[in-house]
């Protein structure tokens, strides 16, 4: 837990890097409260040089949804001259919204964005998880295959970190656009990414997690899944799905096991970030599906994952040295477990985190 | 104090100048012969693009004017974070536009490529909530 402080920091770039101009790093908070129905995504990011205030600023994003697929959506650009963050601690602290790591091994995260006021406490349930340990783990744990080299070699290009949190608890109140929420949930996450690219080199994810609580019969410790799209047209993917058991147990099922099938067209609740997007493409909707389904077998072991967007928020950031742009779909949907991990049985609707990302015209 | 809305402009195209100066370039080029006359609340601003250069003026000849856009503060902000499209603010009368149709089309071009540069640069985000 003592490596939360520096696992969870922001890795700012020596300021003689000659790609200080394409840094970005954020912290990702990710939670659902299966009582209140309120799911929430909070971005705290850095982006552009962080040590010149005309061509850096820091950013904070809320994506909520509460009851009946409500959406609120916010975001705040924060100029550097108001924002503190550093290489020791994982605070990102505005004038009007502040993420602060406690000695306690909490986070709290109080002010506001925008017209979403958040007073929030998230302690930190588990240790940190790094991109370095999970991809040693599964290169220890199975054969390797050219898919797997592939996405690797991408993404040690594009991310200089890669840090989860996978549990957090996270209790508070949200008061936003006129609605209040009360949050008290053990099922929330965190991400902390970082690196020093442009968007026009990125070809995309799917990613997600399934916010689990262990404590409750028939449902894992965790399921995560990352799929990592590389090559020159991004049609080449590699990545898998990671189980955790209750009992401690790990299974991994790499894309070469794994079907994925998409049906139908979301027709739900949408939200599009930057507001600028409307205005730019009144008629952009990009295509999400109204279902998703993982499946995979590998000996004994089996799995299936139903995932149904309840609520899309679709992020489009643009390119700093060129026109690219790319979409970052963000899901809260509900995802049907059924799976069969050594021996037991796992058969349960969660709430899950999806993120979906490729370049916007794609 | 807000800030007014020539002094806007005029700071505008500094941070266009010094940060866009290849886009500026060919913005002009697509602007050349307009004299633009823009309205926010009450204040006016009329801008002229001729012969690579642009000028920000209080007023222009009624003859030479051959754009006008009238609009609210409250309406801008509200088309740039979203919660109004543009076909909205004009059902609702809060954005008015005059000018031909190629021409207006013209204006929709560049302004589109100038909120399209303006979401990579802070200075241009944040001098524009300067106005409000």
């Amino acid at each position: 837990m003592e490596d939360v402080s520096w696992a969870d920091a922001f890795s700012l770039p020596s300021i003689f890097d000659p790609r200080l101009s394409l840094y970005k790093e954020w912290h990702d908070f990710v939670f659902f409260d299966r009582d209140s129905q309120v799911f929430g995504l909070l971005n705290f990011a850095v982006h552009g040089n962080p040590y010149d205030g005309r061509r850096g600023y820091g950013a904070a994003l809320a994506f909520l949804v509460g009851p009946g697929e409500k959406i609120h959506t916010a975001l705040k650009l924060i100029p550097l001259s108001e924002l503190t963050v550093s290489a020791y601690n994982p605070d990102f602290i505005g004038d009007e919204v502040a993420v602060r790591y406690l000695g306690d091994n909490s986070f709290t995260i109080t002010g506001k964005i925008d017209d979403i006021s958040l007073d929030l406490k998230i302690p930190v349930m588990l240790p940190p998880v790094t991109m370095n340990q999970i991809g040693l783990d599964i290169l220890a744990r199975n054969q390797i295959n050219l898919g797997m080299l592939g996405a690797a070699a991408e993404m040690a290009r594009v991310w200089d970190k890669w840090v989860e949190l996978p549990r957090l608890s996270v209790v508070g109140e949200i008061r936003a656009q006129g609605a209040d929420y009360h949050v008290d949930t053990k099922t929330g996450y965190q991400d902390h990414e970082g690196g020093r690219f442009d968007w026009g080199s990125v070809e995309g994810w799917d990613t997600g997690v399934l916010l689990c609580d262990p404590t409750s019969a028939g449902e894992p410790e965790k399921v995560s899944f990352l799929f990592y799209r590389y090559g020159p047209s991004g049609e080449s993917s590699y990545g898998g799905i990671i189980v955790k058991t209750a009992g401690g147990g790990e299974r991994f099922f790499g894309s070469e096991k794994v079907t994925i099938t998409k049906s139908g067209e979301f027709t739900g609740e949408r939200a599009y970030l930057p507001g600028v997007t409307r205005l730019l493409y009144p008629d952009y909707r990009p295509k999400v599906p109204a279902t998703i389904v993982f499946s995979a077998a590998d000996s004994s072991d089996s799995l299936e994952i139903t995932f149904t967007p309840r609520a899309v928020c679709t992020i489009v950031v643009a390119g700093v040295s060129d026109e690219a742009e790319t979409t970052f779909n963000e899901m809260c949907c509900g995802a049907s477990l059924k799976a069969s991990i050594g021996g037991k049985a796992y058969y349960k609707l969660i709430p899950c985190w999806f993120e979906s990302v490729r370049p916007r015209h794609r | 104090m807000p800030l007014r809305l020539r002094k806007f402009l005029d700071e505008l195209l500094e941070v266009l100048r010094e940060d866009y100066p290849k886009q500026l370039t060919r913005l002009i080029q697509d602007a050349n012969g307009l004299t633009y006359l823009q309205v926010l609340d009450k204040e006016r601003a009329v801008i002229t693009v001729r012969n690579r250069t642009i000028t920000i003026t209080g007023r222009a000849k009624k003859k030479e004017i051959n754009v006008r856009v009238y609009i609210s503060k409250e309406c801008l902000f509200d088309v740039l974070e979203g919660k109004l499209t543009l076909a909205e603010a004009f059902e609702t009368g809060e954005l008015k536009v005059f000018g031909s149709p190629q021409t207006l089309l013209r204006c929709y071009a560049i302004w589109e490529r100038v909120i399209s540069l303006a979401r990579t640069s802070p200075r241009f985000y944040f001098l524009t909530y300067e106005l409000r």
